[in-house]
């Protein structure tokens, strides 16, 4: 089954209408969940999200959601957890602990590679240690160095955002694209995220070897509007368009 | 000297840094929580270029249309080695300098202008707008917008325009239209005449009313620099020279540039970084506009409005007013997000240079080889005597971007335009 990743941000548009849509999830049409924990600086997320955040800082509770992730975790859902490193790095060992303790497999880390490189391969070891996956976080401005040598230092699956943030519709040369990260990364799992809009792109990154594809603006747009209905639709649609 | 074996020399990609950087490009940010302004480019900037700027292909096919525009601009350019003046200076190694003030403008921006005219008028715009300093970028936009039969609409610091006749009946040849800026073209403009109806005018004004004059016309915004996909045009100077090393059996120790966006420096540059680890690269700013000794390297505004992205560079702050000195190329705040990145990992040193060591180099590179380069170049120049100075027993290889011609800029010298 290739990855079909939802993305919500904890809080936003608010704890009961997330929980609602939480709820319904069809746990066997999706694989993965991606949750981000309310940033105060989200950076590298577009307006979108960006403003999920601010709201989610006002909203989120800490002991809300932990029924939810033990319901998904039963479900053989995996979670991972997108946070930003400026936000976590204070109580870093601490946060990775916080998200073993509720059955999170991973976290990604927009920032790290981007603002903390230095601390990057130390961070790594750190998770690796623990067993806890770090997914390492590409677009195409990495450098091609950077993307072979992070890579090494995992086994996990690799996030690869198409846009410089996400929201954002700048175009892109999707065919090029994806040939370049296989060339650089042959064989890896590659889930892609970051603006994807149309089926047909869907279609494309998976009949050039992707393995899945995380959506995140999209449906917090459906959250805001309490569409709980076309936000099952919408999963209903992704999954078939996958795996066509 | 080299002649100009056109095919053997001239690039037929373009070149981009990126995917070769030490450590990832931050990404451009959002000035505004509320709306996209990376989103907004989108209306600004023709698709292709915007597709440049973001997708970092390593190479980038050069379309046949601007290779041909290319020639008959003058590319490639002449690679050559300045005997006089090594003599002049008892230098027991070598200098070439790369001479951009061949081009019909007579300065690296036609190099860029060229393709994002060709762009434009591709995608069926209106018209392409965009501001100018000292006049060197509007020139060549003017001329590239002409060739490609596309009105140009041009916003020149009120300062210079006033300053530097000459340059806007260059612009009027090449067919363009030049207004003052602030002007009343846009409402940009108008509110600041009405608020300070003497401003002298800035490049952030300028770059203000010609974003909001090709939002309201659909008309294009030309990029002179600072932005990722001009360095990458640029890379043909870099490339040319590389090969023309080449063909003389020479190996660059040294390379030499001067910095105002970063895009005549980048695309000299650029292109030797992948294979050539040892070769020593050198940025030179002007002293009065220290962005790489006194700058911060943090994300900032591209454009004092910020309409733009914010980009992580080195930057003295988007509201920093420069002194009006003579090379109004290098008064820019802040310096390209990839030339950034390399200082910051000291892959390439920079140094700053006088008003008055310029013009004393800009003297002794006339008086030796007869070119009068512009008070950008000479920065470069004024950086590359240093260097000989303190290295006069190392016996190497220096080559130098001469990014213009300075024969607009004759005031330098004391004499009045
Ligand atoms: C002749 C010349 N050299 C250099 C520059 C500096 O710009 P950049 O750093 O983008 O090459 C300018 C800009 O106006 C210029 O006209």
């Amino acid at each position: 089954m290739k990855n079909l990743i939802p993305y919500f941000t904890l809080g936003y548009p608010d704890n009961e209408t997330l929980m609602k849509f939480l709820k319904v999830i069809p746990v066997n049409k999706i694989n993965y969940l991606e949750f981000g924990f309310p940033s105060d600086n989200p950076r590298y997320d577009g307006p979108v999200i960006r403003e999920t955040h601010k709201i989610g800082n006002k909203n989120f509770r800490d002991d809300l959601y932990d029924e939810f992730f033990s319901y998904f975790h039963k479900n053989g859902i995996k979670m991972y957890s997108l946070s930003y490193y400026s936000d976590i790095k204070p109580r870093f060992s601490e946060f990775i602990d916080y998200l073993q303790a509720r059955n999170f497999s991973g976290i990604i880390i927009p920032d790290l590679i981007i603002d903390y490189y230095s601390e990057a391969k130390d961070t790594i070891d750190y998770l690796n240690k623990n067993g806890f996956e770090y997914i390492p976080f590409f677009s195409p401005a990495t450098p091609d160095k950077i993307i072979t040598g992070i890579s090494e230092l995992t086994d996990s699956w690799i996030y690869y955002g198409l846009q410089p943030s996400t929201g954002i519709d700048i175009p892109y040369e999707l065919d090029y694209t994806t040939e370049r990260i296989n060339s650089l990364l042959p064989g890896r799992e590659i889930t892609y995220g970051f603006g994807i809009k149309t089926e047909e792109d869907i279609k494309s990154l998976m009949r050039n070897g992707g393995s899945g594809v995380a959506i995140g603006t999209y449906l917090e747009k459906m959250l805001e509007k309490d569409d709980e209905n076309g936000f099952l639709e919408y999963i209903d649609k992704m999954r078939g368009v996958l795996d066509a | 000297m080299i002649s100009s074996i056109n095919k053997d020399i001239m690039p037929e990609n373009w070149y981009n840094v990126v995917p070769d950087l030490p450590e990832p490009l931050a990404p451009p940010k959002d000035s505004k929580s509320e709306f996209s302004s990376i989103n907004l480019l989108n209306k600004i900037l023709p698709r292709e270029i915007l597709k440049q700027e973001f997708t970092f292909r390593r190479y980038e096919k050069i379309p046949d249309e601007v290779i041909e525009q290319y020639k008959q601009i003058g590319r490639p350019t002449p690679l050559i080695r300045a005997k006089n003046l090594e003599k002049f200076l008892n230098y027991n190694g070598k200098i070439f300098y790369k001479y951009e003030g061949a081009t019909a403008t007579g300065s690296h921006k036609i190099n860029t202008a060229i393709p994002q005219a060709y762009y434009a008028r591709n995608e069926g715009v209106n018209g392409v707008t965009t501001e100018t300093g000292a006049g060197q970028w509007g020139s060549a936009t003017a001329l590239a917008a002409s060739l490609y039969k596309l009105p140009a609409q041009i916003f020149m610091v009120r300062i210079s325009f006033e300053q530097k006749p000459l340059r806007k009946t260059v612009m009027n040849l090449y067919n363009g239209n030049v207004v003052p800026s602030p002007s009343n073209l846009t409402e940009y403009g108008r509110r600041v005449l009405k608020e300070h109806p003497d401003t002298p005018g800035t490049l952030g004004i300028g770059i203000s009313e010609a974003i909001e004059y090709a939002l309201d016309h659909d008309y294009r915004y030309m990029v002179a620099s600072v932005m990722n996909v001009a360095l990458t045009h640029q890379s043909v100077i870099g490339q040319e020279a590389k090969k023309q090393l080449e063909l003389l059996g020479e190996h660059a120790d040294v390379l030499i540039g001067c910095v105002g966006g970063g895009s005549n420096f980048g695309g000299f540059t650029f292109p030797f970084i992948p294979d050539n680890p040892d070769t020593e690269i050198i940025a030179t700013t002007a002293d009065e506009v220290p962005k790489f000794s006194k700058g911060e390297y943090k994300y900032d505004l591209m454009d004092t409005a910020g309409v733009l992205p914010e980009m992580r560079m080195y930057s003295l702050g988007a509201d920093f007013v420069p002194p009006t000195i003579y090379a109004g190329g290098l008064r820019y705040h802040g310096a390209s997000p990839s030339l950034s990145l390399l200082i910051n990992k000291g892959r390439i040193k920079s140094d700053e240079v006088t008003q008055a060591e310029v013009t004393e180099a800009l003297r002794i590179f006339a008086n030796t080889q007869g070119i009068i380069a512009a008070p950008e170049s000479g920065h470069a120049i004024a950086t590359m005597l240093k260097y000989v100075k303190e290295h006069k027993n190392d016996k190497k290889t220096i080559v130098v971007n001469v990014s213009g011609h300075g024969l607009l800029d004759m005031s330098i010298f004391g004499d009045k335009p």
